[in-house]
């Protein structure tokens, strides 16, 4: 008996033993790319966890497999914030996916003065392949002269999305001031209506009200000279306006209730829309194709949207957008094995059939030439086109460090816990620690 | 430890191969401990001495400087404060509940037997879990709790339960109460039941009532349990992290931040791998103290 609990004890032993072991393999094998009989395999993540643009990466994955029999391609979707951190950890352990997103910008510099991105300016240039996508989308992507990402996804600006049955119904008309934004929020407070949606949990989305009042304010450079530190503060006085104007909408009751808590990759933004709760959402023009995939009466029969507003005395062209050309930009890490397969999965991705499938999404593929038949995506890219300068979100431009304080003084702000002052000095002191000036 | 532990057995029997039999069976546990655990601690520690991004080859050794950011940075200071609150508060509401359901179970006999099973759900539910059931039972305007309140005419009781900085800290203890309370629960119950039956009927024969049973009897019995479950609920608030990130990620406004939320968050998402050590390295003294003093406080009262 004794002898065989002692024989049970050592088979369990080994058994966890073995069990460890074979763990550590699987997650090796989760990870890298690995040869396994002579196929080659690329692992791919991505954050377009919608239903509908998950297809259509899985389609152009599937045709790019079909092409190719000697490739396998793992695709993993992500879900946005979580994408972050993972891919941080990833880059950290030298276990990073072989094609990742990024949105360009301070975050994407790190890993590449990190020598963790694979320079893809030659692949770039072949047959003039570059020449494909507007000039803008490539510049947001090129550093030190050299091209690191393909846009793919989504010419996406923030613009204010409405319902127009309940514009209709209380008589209000698109605003074009910023005054006139601001009656139609009393309007609607007075009528019990939310003004705006928002999910403020992480933070980013808040900080698109920050962006626009700054730019309107002040125009793009007081952004950049600040950011580069050109010869700008982020304790300059348009910054502290900024402040006090998005605290003046806090005050007005401009946002719904919970605005702070709420999540916005579980949607609770967009329910108060749906239920008609909340009339308006400063969002990225992605919404519209979130939208049109998840309530398809209200994209048919509520939805419009318009541009933020002008500011009466501000410098800022209120033709001028915040976003990006291209909304998820993939890059191919530096330890990838088959860089050349893993840039043709990426054309795949991108390929005239994928520009027609994102089209139909609700999306404006940031390809020249794109021919829109849907009168909503017409009116956006009509929007974009009148831009002459597109402002990339402030948390994916600033460095890590320095952008976390953007986005934390920012929800201080929305939660009328910190006052302006407070919120730009906070900021400049970090932002000369951060770049030593 | 070990060696005392080997000691104790070599007592009963110092046989060779007893001795290579517990060896060979301690093995794959000190190997983990020693990978997972202490090779870490002693890591985070090393990494605290450098400033690093936590991606790039090359990290600067700085000395000292991580941790005299450390003491003069006001949100760690406030976050400790968070977990000291978190401390309290578990041990006010969770422990004398947790008792106060435990005796009640236990008058009940067999018959309460299916509220075991069901007041312990909440465990048996991951963090993560809880925490996206609780952002939807908080929605102020589409929640469970606001749909009670409005039902009862109470609307203005309603809260912004997770948006609002000054109340949703608490909003979210409440939250790590009720999962936590059904483990203390049956921690209870185990220790009730071990209570000899005989001093009941002593107790019941000098003319006791239910409320002298529970002071004279179960408290005082229960006494070592609470110690320990006190330590643990101690231990427990000070590295809490799970729950509060699914549900406000420390805010609104740092409101619920935390001194884990604010280590995650150093090192993964500005990029400050050495400080984000720092803060890991001082979470562990700081629990090891008072994980320490505790136990040593409620041994004291013990002999």
């Amino acid at each position: 008996m004794k002898s065989f609990k002692k024989w049970v004890a050592l088979f369990l032993v080994f058994a966890f033993a073995l069990s460890v072991c074979l763990a550590s393999l699987n997650a090796q094998k989760a990870y890298s790319s690995a040869t396994s009989s002579g196929t080659k395999k690329i692992v791919f993540w991505h954050i377009q966890t919608n239903e509908d643009a998950k297809k259509v990466i899985q389609r152009s994955v599937d045709r790019f497999m079909a092409a190719n029999r000697g490739v396998k391609v793992e695709v993993v979707p992500l879900q946005n914030d979580a994408f972050k951190t993972k891919l941080k950890i990833a880059m950290g352990a030298n276990q990073a996916p072989d094609v990742f997103p990024t949105w360009g910008g301070g975050q994407f510099y790190e890993y590449i003065k990190s020598g963790k991105v694979k320079d893809i300016t030659a692949y770039m240039n072949e047959k003039n392949y570059k020449n494909r996508f507007l000039d803008g989308a490539i510049s947001m992507v090129t550093f030190d002269n050299k091209i690191w990402a393909v846009p793919v996804e989504n010419v996406a600006i923030a613009i204010i999305l409405y319902n127009k049955e309940i514009f209709k119904k209380y008589n209000l008309k698109v605003p074009s001031t910023y005054d006139e934004l601001l009656n139609i929020v009393k309007t609607l407070k007075a009528k019990g209506i939310a003004p705006f949606a928002l999910a403020n949990k992480t933070k980013w989305p808040g900080s698109m009200f920050y962006m626009y009042l700054v730019d309107r304010l002040g125009g793009p450079s007081v952004f950049e000279r600040a950011a580069n530190r050109k010869g700008g503060s982020f304790e300059d006085p348009v910054f502290i306006k900024a402040g006090e104007m998005l605290q003046e909408l806090v005050r007005l009751g401009a946002f719904a209730k919970g605005y702070n808590g709420l999540d916005y990759d579980t949607g609770q933004s967009r329910m108060l829309l749906y239920a008609g709760k909340a009339a308006m959402e400063l969002m990225g023009s992605w919404e519209i194709s979130v939208i049109k995939s998840e309530n398809k009466k209200f994209y048919d029969n509520n939805l419009d949207f318009f541009p933020f507003p002008a500011i009466k005395g501000g410098k800022g062209d209120p033709n001028n957008v915040v976003g990006t050309l291209g909304d998820n930009f993939y890059a191919i890490s530096s330890r990838c094995k088959y860089p050349k397969e893993a840039f043709k999965m990426i054309q795949y991705l991108i390929d005239d059939q994928a520009v027609k499938e994102r089209i139909q999404l609700g999306r404006i593929p940031p390809v020249k030439g794109v021919k829109l038949n849907d009168s909503k995506l017409q009116k956006l890219s009509s929007i974009i086109s009148k831009a002459k300068h597109v402002q990339l979100w402030y948390d994916q431009y600033l460095p890590p460090q320095l952008a976390e304080v953007h986005k934390d003084t920012c929800q201080a702000l929305f939660g009328l816990t910190m006052t302006p002052k407070a919120a730009v000095q906070k900021m400049e002191k970090t932002a000369k620690a951060v770049f030593g000036k | 430890m070990l060696r005392r532990f080997l000691r104790i057995n070599k007592t009963k029997d110092s046989g060779v191969s007893e001795r290579f039999g517990i060896v060979l069976f301690l093995l794959p546990t000190i190997i983990l401990i020693g990978v997972y655990i202490i090779y870490p601690i002693i890591m985070s520690f090393w990494l605290s001495l450098y400033e690093w991004d936590g991606i790039s080859p090359t990290k600067q050794f700085v000395k000292f400087k991580n941790w005299v950011d450390l003491l003069n940075d006001s949100v760690f200071w406030h976050s400790l404060t968070n977990n000291i609150k978190i401390i309290i508060l578990s041990l006010l509401i969770q422990i004398p509940l947790a008792i106060l359901i435990a005796v009640i179970i236990d008058r009940g006999g067999k018959r309460f037997d299916i509220f075991k099973s069901l007041f312990y759900l909440p465990m048996l539910m991951s963090s993560v879990a809880i925490g996206v059931l609780f952002k939807y039972v908080y929605d102020p305007q589409f929640g469970l709790i606001s749909a009670i309140l409005n039902l009862l005419h109470l609307e203005n009781l309603a809260k912004d339960w997770l948006g609002d900085p000054s109340i949703a800290l608490y909003s979210v203890i409440a939250v790590i109460c009720w999962q936590y309370i059904p483990f203390y629960m049956i921690f209870f119950i185990a220790a009730i039941s071990n209570i000899p039956q005989e001093l009941y009927e002593a107790a019941k024969i000098d003319g006791a009532t239910q409320t002298q049973y529970f002071w004279k009897i179960e408290i005082p019995l229960l006494l070592p349990s609470i110690k320990t479950a006190c330590i643990l609920s101690l231990i427990g608030s000070l590295k809490y992290f799970d729950l509060i990130y699914v549900m406000t990620e420390g805010g609104p406004a740092g409101a619920t931040e935390l001194m884990a939320t604010y280590m995650y968050k150093s090192a993964f998402a500005s990029f400050k791998m050495g400080y984000g050590s720092t803060i890991a390295s001082a979470m562990f003294i700081i629990i090891t103290t008072a994980g320490i003093i505790a136990y040593f406080a409620t041994r004291q009262k013990e002999a």
